[in-house]
């Protein structure tokens, strides 16, 4: 497992994002015909992320809306429960791939 | 959104006088420099890819010179707005095809405790579907100036 694989995941969420919101934004008069293109895109990063991770990233998606979410604090801001802090020590560098041992999200250290 | 709540977003080193920036993802990579110089983003790349990504979904140019990349990503804590200018202008697929003067860029977190991000959205557009407001802003020089036209728009 390698810092891509997290970085890969949070750009997959951010698109997940992109695409859920654009309703909102047509009727805000923006242009989203490219969205089959962002679909593709999404595709070809989903190919990157290890098939284990990117089936834990969908579960997760389906239950929590959010699969991965950000540490604030020794936080996780998905249950709001307090991280060991030997956890946060580890995860901090965003290098390995870390779940909250309470919700079961992945977590992405902000601080 | 008041008129307090929504210039809070604004920032007066999230100003950029004149962009260097000939192209659209020249653009997007200088503001983004300039917000993670004074937000220290922790990853500004992967904001910088979801900027890109947005505007391969459609062109955040809204025309009449003016552009407003936007988009969400995990890796920003909280919402942020950069104003820009250029006075060359850039060419940025914009729905009038005319080049692009001024850049509102808006990131945001996935989760806010307001959800502020699609209402502020909204008022800004609306501040700048009016003629009046876009030509003083092409010319305001400062940040004070920026929030004083924005006013009008409340």
């Amino acid at each position: 497992m390698d810092e891509k694989q997290l970085r890969c995941l949070v750009a997959l969420q951010d698109i997940d994002i992109m695409i859920q919101e654009t309703e909102g934004e047509q009727k805000l008069g923006f242009k989203t015909e490219g969205i089959n293109k962002l679909k593709a895109t999404r595709e070809e990063l989903t190919e990157k992320i290890e098939k284990p991770l990117f089936r834990r990233y969908e579960l997760l998606r389906q239950h929590y809306k959010r699969a991965v979410v950000p540490v604030q604090d020794n936080t996780c801001l998905g249950c709001f429960v307090k991280l060991p802090t030997s956890l946060t020590t580890r995860g901090k560098e965003n290098i390995e791939v870390y779940t909250c041992e309470n919700c079961g999200r992945i977590l992405y250290w902000l601080d | 959104m008041d008129f307090q709540e929504f210039t809070s977003y604004f920032h007066p080193n999230l100003f950029i006088t004149e962009l260097k920036a000939e192209t659209k993802d020249e653009a997007l990579e200088e503001i983004v420099g300039v917000l993670s110089e004074h937000k220290g983003l922790k990853d500004k790349w992967l904001i910088l890819e979801m900027l890109k990504r947005r505007e391969n979904l459609g062109s955040t140019g809204i025309g009449h010179g003016i552009a407003i990349p936007h988009g969400r990503s995990l890796s920003i804590k909280e919402m942020f707005v950069a104003f820009a200018r250029s006075v060359d202008g850039i060419p940025y697929d914009s729905i009038d095809d005319e080049p692009v003067h001024l850049i509102f860029m808006i990131v945001a977190p996935p989760h806010e405790h307001n959800q502020n991000y699609l209402p502020f959205l909204g008022k800004l557009v609306e501040i700048l579907k009016e003629e009046g407001n876009r030509e003083q802003l092409a010319k305001c020089e400062n940040f004070d100036q920026l929030i004083d036209i924005l006013a009008g728009g409340f």
